[in-house]
């Protein structure tokens, strides 16, 4: 039983990106968009699983570092460079920018950096809406070449395969001598700086892998659009990127792909509800995070410690 | 081999050590004793680099401590097990024991070998290698921190109040495996509440008093006048 359940976890990943691969074949032209979009975000969702999963720094600044990746690339191409190039310079883009981030991350932490990453977020949303001669403002950016209709099955593809090898990437990095070094940071500071670990060089590359992954999934954005505009980079759009991250399991990055694109999906699977699409889309996520998702290990294992270390009577209720 | 000389440290602008002075030789356990407040942690933060040293200087082995980085420290041979034990709660065991390891890269049968030896030390620990810390009683995760610096090969090892909060036979259990550790070769640098205990197991005693060297002689001498140790540490 439990070499199964084993062998399930090391190859759900194999199983989510082979039926991801036949959408396009199955699917209508509508639903296959909404898996792209699905595909999209999770590269920025798997990003966030390194950023907040592994290294314990919360952040609802995740859109600017989509926009970033998007806009670079529809502005590098608007400016003249072949798209494959101006792709590639802007992912470097959102990495060298998200990376900055990491350092006020330095000195803070809990609520005070997500306030920082808050204000990341608007400082760039509204840097984007305000700087009309290159970004379009509020009108919004079109006109870059993009992936043309008839070749976006291939590109779709290449997503999934991308896919697959980031998470695989990422879940080897979580067990990895660095994993174990992010994952100790979040959890001690002090203990892991006395074990040699150098905090700041660790919240730097936490914060730098995570831009990439978000540049990334921005440039496929501006791809599968073919139009930016300011309001797809709100922070509710960043509190949605942070739903999914805990939904997918906070610091699995096989559950954040699968939760990406459920949650993409579901205000489309539930728009024959119409106006109460919304309330049943938010009833819905309140019961997945109800129910306790084979949670049974992890109960009895915290049970020692509550005998160990009683609570004061009627704590907890 | 550790070598303090005419250290002052404070935070930012309270002074919480006068200029101290002390020496830890080769091979022996020394012993810092003193009441709430005198420096000891303090002394062991600005040994590991926890905490800026204001002036004067530390030296371990000829190369001087004083402005490095933590990590650099541990990788010099000094690994410091905090007060308070500040175990990963969310990591297990296993998981615990190898980030000790961090800095020395070692290959796949070392890191195995080593991690082994920690167990053989604590076989508490090897019954308990899947399980989180943060379940484990005060004296198990005491010997997890233990462990955990050990990984690094130390040439000092630097304990905090190891006895912190432990029942007395854990106690006993703790400081037996001290004393083991020593003999295997690793030079010991110890706080404790419980000076009689300390006293009994270390060769050098320094007893500190508001931020300075108030006394400090072969364990057995100090120990044998029960009227300093009342002085200095209220009984």
């Amino acid at each position: 039983m439990k070499g199964m359940k084993n062998f399930f976890r090391e190859y759900t990943v194999f199983i989510v990106c082979a039926l991801l691969m036949v959408v396009p074949s199955i699917t209508s032209q509508y639903v296959f968009y909404v898996f792209e979009r699905g595909v999209q975000n999770a590269f920025l969702v798997i990003g966030l699983v390194i950023l907040i999963g592994y290294s314990g720094m919360m952040t609802l600044g995740s859109a600017a570092h989509l926009a970033i990746g998007g806009y670079a690339y529809g502005i590098y191409c608007l400016l003249g460079l072949p798209p494959v190039l101006s792709a590639a310079i802007a992912v470097a883009t959102a990495t060298l920018l998200g990376t900055l981030l990491a350092f006020p991350a330095f000195k803070l932490s809990g609520p005070f950096l997500v306030v920082t990453t808050v204000g990341f977020g608007e400082i760039t949303r509204i840097l984007i809406l305000n700087l009309q001669s290159l970004t379009g403002g509020a009108y919004g950016l079109s006109g870059y070449p993009v992936v043309s209709q008839a070749m976006q099955k291939y590109l779709y593809y290449g997503m999934v395969a991308l896919l697959l090898l980031v998470i695989l990437a990422v879940r080897r990095l979580g067990r990895s001598r660095i994993g174990l070094a992010l994952k100790a940071v979040r959890q001690d500071q002090v203990a892991a700086e006395v074990m040699g670990v150098h905090i700041k060089r660790a919240k730097v590359a936490a914060y730098a892998l995570s831009s990439l992954l978000a540049g990334l999934s921005g440039v496929f954005l501006a791809n599968l659009t073919g139009y930016l505009s300011p309001d797809s980079f709100t922070g509710s759009e960043s509190a949605t990127y942070l739903l999914m991250t805990v939904m997918g399991g906070m610091s699995n990055p096989t559950g954040a792909a699968v939760s990406s694109v459920g949650i993409t999906a579901l205000p489309e699977v539930l728009r024959f509800l119409y106006s109460s699409r919304l309330m049943v889309y938010s009833l819905a996520l309140l019961i997945y995070i109800r129910v306790k998702w084979g949670r049974k290990r992890r109960v009895a294992l915290v049970k020692p410690s509550a005998q160990g270390a009683p609570k004061p009577k009627g704590g907890e209720s | 081999m550790l070598k303090i000389s005419d250290l002052y440290v404070g935070y930012t602008s309270v002074p919480v050590l006068n200029g101290i002075s002390l020496e830890v030789p080769e091979g022996k356990i020394v012993t810092m004793l003193g009441a709430n407040g005198a420096g000891k942690s303090t002394t062991l933060k600005a040994i590991s680099g926890l905490m800026p040293a204001g002036f004067g200087s530390i030296r371990f082995g000829g190369a001087e401590l004083a402005g490095r980085r933590p990590d650099e420290i541990v990788r010099m041979g000094i690994a410091h097990v905090p007060e308070g034990r500040l175990v990963f709660p969310g990591l297990t065991v296993s998981e615990n024991i190898r980030i000790g390891s961090y800095l020395c890269k070692y290959s796949k049968a070392e890191l195995k070998r080593n991690m082994e030896h920690q167990f053989a030390l604590f076989p508490r620990l090897a019954e308990r290698r899947g399980q989180l810390a943060g379940t484990m009683s005060g004296g198990e995760q005491q010997m997890l921190s233990i462990a955990r610096a050990l990984m690094s090969k130390p040439k000092l090892l630097m304990l905090d109040e190891p006895s912190l909060g432990l029942a007395p036979v854990i106690i006993d259990q703790i400081i037996d495996k001290i004393t083991e550790i020593n003999r295997e070769g690793t030079t010991v640098l110890l706080i404790e509440q419980n000076a009689e205990l300390a006293l009994a197991i270390s060769d050098w005693a320094y007893i500190l008093s508001v931020g300075s060297v108030a006394l400090s002689g072969p364990s057995s001498e100090i120990g044998r006048d029960r009227s300093i140790l009342d002085a200095y540490l209220g009984g």
